[in-house]
């Protein structure tokens, strides 16, 4: 065995170098060019150079990115349980909208805002429940199911927001208001991560238990199996139908959590277009991808994602405008990259194909 | 004697087929009991009933002598039966202990977390135990098919099983590793253990197994103690030798080579070579016949012969011209037809109708599909025609060849490719699983094929059918042809030998002129001067 294992080591170092270059070169790029402009605005802080180094290190960019990852981590996190228990859900898009909808509303209603969030995260869920019966029970194509869970949802929030309230856009709410740890708040930059909204501390808890959930519980192994080989799953004695249905609906609730929490931050739900979710769903996707299915790696990718948006946001401040749209399609670029020439995302061996116990 | 399981008259029915039928079985605790069948014979789904991923249509399930219904794997597992698939159910990325674990981990905290510690324990223990060779920490994906399959058993093991049941447990490893098999399967009765080992290798079942029980469409025709039984035997039992249904066949009148094959060599997906150096030519008005045990190659020379696979070496003439690179296409338009093993895969699409189906190969004719157009009315018209000659029943072009039954699904298939006017027919099982009023219009129709000078080619299982209908037959063992005799003047026990790879000049040395004639025919078969 011993000979075995040296044969294979080399082997299995050369394909966790193939498996992880590309995010640690991504990964090394993004801090030194940061570092580089960090020392560059240090050095000439009057220049362009400088402002950008300014921005970077301000606390208003870490505070809006954190704020800005909210959504889309929570969606990353339940599109990760959903796609590792091998039921592709590309509706998290939808379940973001319907639940930022159906916070508001039931804020407004009750006028409690955690009742609104726990009235968003239900839709969500519910939602995620219709498309799980109908992918796991009915085999309806994932796709075009997550499709439908989408526009389902981009149709029906704004509509019942024009029926209730006259028009896309409801009233506004109160908000939850930020929660600061004292002492920590006050360290320089990274205080934004103890000066913020009750969600951004919920999001850490989740990544948290997802990491968790997925590596050190039976729970998370039997997702795995489930996406990767049912088969072995379902001849170990465990349900597969079962553990994706679970997954699934999962997914619903952390996607809710997110939609929720993007609402009720804002205090309002904008109906108008693509809605207020504007695309999170999707790059929710595109950092799971880019985070290799890891909740830590989605979440370090949303991150990404959001700081270039929030610094996009403050340099339009600063009159250096960058096209939003442009900052925009960073995620999909990326992810593209990461998918088409390196590949190495793992995607889960039996993700998107139905599977029915005792079928040979 | 202490039976660990019985089996005790399974029938199962599918829709359309009897995979089982009135099967009894009983193994007794501490030995290795060989299910010896050839392909499509019933041994995978009598053991599926047995793990409980089948209920049986009748029939009884009896574990340590008391009856036992299965209605999921978790019943078998918990009343202490594993089974150790021939696809195995493991999980490629996670760990072996991740793997033999699943479904059933420690746990720690209440359920919170998996005990790893605790598991890895457990999975050293078992793998001591029964001195398996196993890295508890690799990941399955960089393991050795063996050591996976190792893993699978301690899966089994893990889980309680007293009895294991392993399909086709060999068809994945190389000699060495089925050697390591085999030890490790003594290790295991000599523990008390069970093993209950499916395959359809003669030699194996005869190198492993205490006793041997042989199943042939579906019914048990016969256990037997591995000492006290031979390969001949084995192999005339699983081949069988059912009532030769009366052909009248006469003498052939053969014309000229329509087809050839020279020092052919086919390697299949796992780059082993499973056809070697075969050679051999068909003439007008002439069946050349292949026999053998399933699997010995007959599939991939036939698929390499009708296009479907290209051969690593060797050479192909089809009515005089060299067709080694052609297409299928091109097969088909200059007058191959095919009648393949499997109508259900190959023959057909299954949920389209029979005129659809009438299509399939002929897209492209002048008739049918002139112009990169189909003619729907003249395809409907072919369909029916089809229907009327072959009897195919339910008459209704309509309806899905699914509906269809076995033999009438047979009948279509026949029909459509008799119907090209083909130069050569190749015809793989072609009256497999069918009803005995089919399998005679099929050979009826076989023979009248001949007559009009149409060069065939016949594989078959089973002895009856190439040895009744063949003007020469080629017996093919491991990849080979071992020797090509005429049908009438070979004996069924000499054809059982040859089958079991008994070459003809190994045995018996006073009949060395005539073995030195076979073999000299097996190099260079240009010969009517056999039949």
């Amino acid at each position: 065995m011993s000979e075995a294992s040296e044969e294979t080591e080399p082997a299995s170092e050369t394909e966790f170098l193939e498996r992880y270059s590309m995010r640690v070169m991504t990964a090394g790029v993004t801090v030194a060019a940061v570092l580089a402009l960090l020392v560059g605005g240090w050095l000439f802080p009057d220049t362009i150079v400088g402002t950008f180094a300014d921005v970077i290190s301000s606390e208003n960019t870490l505070s809006a990115a954190l704020r800005l990852s909210v959504p889309i981590a929570f969606a990353a996190l339940g599109g990760i349980f959903s796609e590792k228990s091998g039921v592709i859900n590309i509706g998290l898009e939808g379940l973001l909208i319907i639940s930022a909808f159906t916070a508001i509303y039931v804020t407004e209603v009750t006028g409690g805002v955690w009742i609104g969030f726990g009235g968003g995260v239900l839709a969500s869920t519910l939602l995620a429940l219709l498309f799980a019966i109908v992918t796991i029970e009915f085999r309806a194509d994932q796709i075009i199911a997550g499709l439908a869970v989408w526009l389902i949802a981009l149709g029906l929030a704004p509509f019942a927001s024009q029926v209730i309230y006259g028009g896309p856009n409801t009233p506004t709410v109160p908000t939850p208001g930020a929660i600061s740890v004292p002492v920590l708040a006050d360290i320089p930059f990274f205080g934004a991560l103890f000066s913020a909204s009750p969600s951004v501390y919920l999001l850490f808890v989740a990544v948290g238990l997802s990491w968790y959930v997925f590596e050190r519980t039976t729970f998370g192994r039997w997702v795995r199996a489930s996406g990767e080989n049912p088969k072995a799953l379902d001849t170990a004695g465990v349900s597969v139908a079962r553990v994706r249905y679970a997954a699934v609906l999962l997914s619903g609730v952390l996607a809710g959590m997110g939609g929720s929490a993007l609402s009720l931050d804002l205090g309002q739900f904008t109906g108008n277009g693509p809605t207020m979710v504007n695309g999170k769903g999707f790059i929710a996707i595109v950092a799971y991808l880019f985070g290799n299915y890891n909740p830590i790696g989605a979440f370090l990718s949303t991150m990404l994602f959001a700081g270039l948006d929030a610094m996009q946001t403050v340099l339009q401040l600063q009159g250096i405008g960058i096209p939003r749209q442009l900052i925009r399609i960073t995620p999909f670029v990326v992810v593209i990259i990461v998918l088409a020439l390196v590949g190495r995302t793992r995607i889960p061996e039996a993700a998107g194909e139905h599977y029915e116990s005792g079928e040979e | 004697m202490d039976t660990a399981v019985h089996l005790d008259g399974i029938t199962k029915r599918f829709p359309g087929v009897v995979a089982n039928d009135d099967v009894d079985l009983a193994v007794e605790r501490g030995t290795v009991h060989a299910l010896l069948g050839e392909n499509g014979a019933g041994k995978t789904t009598l053991m599926n009933v047995l793990y409980g991923l089948y209920e049986p249509t009748s029939g009884r399930v009896l574990v340590d002598g008391a009856e036992r219904r299965f209605d999921s794997p978790r019943d078998a597992i918990d009343a202490g039966i594993g089974m150790i698939h021939q696809h195995f159910m493991l999980v490629d990325p996670m760990t072996v202990t991740e793997n033999i674990t699943l479904g059933n981990e420690p746990t720690k905290w209440g359920g919170l977390a998996v005990d790893r510690a605790a598991a890895r324990d457990a999975v050293v223990d078992l793998s001591e135990r029964y001195g398996f060779d196993v890295d508890p920490d690799a990941r399955i994906e960089d393991v050795s098919v063996g050591e996976q399959q190792r893993v699978e058993i301690l899966k089994a093991l893990y889980r309680g099983a007293d009895v294991l049941i392993l399909d086709e447990p060999t068809a994945v490893l190389t000699p060495q590793e089925v050697e390591e098999l085999f030890e490790v399967l003594e290790e295991l009765t000599a523990q008390g253990k069970t093993i209950i080992f499916i395959t359809h290798k003669l030699g194996e079942a005869m190198r492993a197994a205490d006793e041997i029980t042989v199943l042939r469409d579906g019914r048990n025709v016969g256990t037997v103690e591995a000492d006290g039984t031979n390969r001949e035997d084995l192999a005339e039992l699983m081949v069988g030798r059912e009532v030769l249904l009366d052909v009248d066949r006469p003498p052939a009148e053969t014309g000229d080579v329509v087809a050839a094959a020279s020092n052919l060599a086919v390697e299949d997906d796992r780059g082993v070579r499973v056809v070697d150096d075969v050679s051999f030519d068909v003439r007008e008005g002439e069946v050349f016949g292949i026999a053998g045990v399933d699997g010995n190659g007959q599939s991939e020379l036939i698929e390499a012969l009708t296009g479907l696979t290209s051969p690593e070496a060797g050479r192909i003439e089809f009515l005089g011209e060299d067709i080694t690179g052609s297409s299928r296409r091109q097969r088909i338009e200059s007058g191959m037809a095919y009648i393949p093993q499997d109508r259900q895969e190959r023959g057909l699409v299954m949920n389209f109708d029979l005129v659809e189906n009438a299509l399939l190969g002929s897209q492209h004719s002048p008739e049918l599909g002139p112009n990169g157009r189909i003619d729907w009315p003249a395809t409907r018209d072919h369909a029916e025609s089809i229907i009327e000659e072959y009897d195919v029943r339910p008459p209704n072009p309509d309806s899905t060849s699914e509906s269809l039954s076995g033999g009438n699904q047979q009948k279509f298939i026949v029909g459509r490719e008799f119907s090209r006017e083909p130069e050569l027919v190749v015809a793989a099982h072609p009256t497999r699983g069918v009803d005995v009023g089919s399998i005679e219009f099929i050979h009826e129709r076989l023979l009248e094929l001949r007559k009009e000078g149409v060069a065939i080619v016949l594989i078959s299982s089973k002895l009856e059918e190439v040895q009744g209908l063949s003007d020469r037959l080629a017996v093919m063992y491991e990849g080979e042809f071992i020797d090509v005799v005429d049908p009438a003047g070979t004996t069924e026990e000499e054809l059982g030998l040859l089958m079991a790879g008994e070459r003809p000049d190994e045995d018996a040395p006073d009949q060395a002129g005539q073995s030195a004639a076979h073999t000299e025919s097996t190099d260079a078969p240009n010969g009517g001067e056999h039949a």
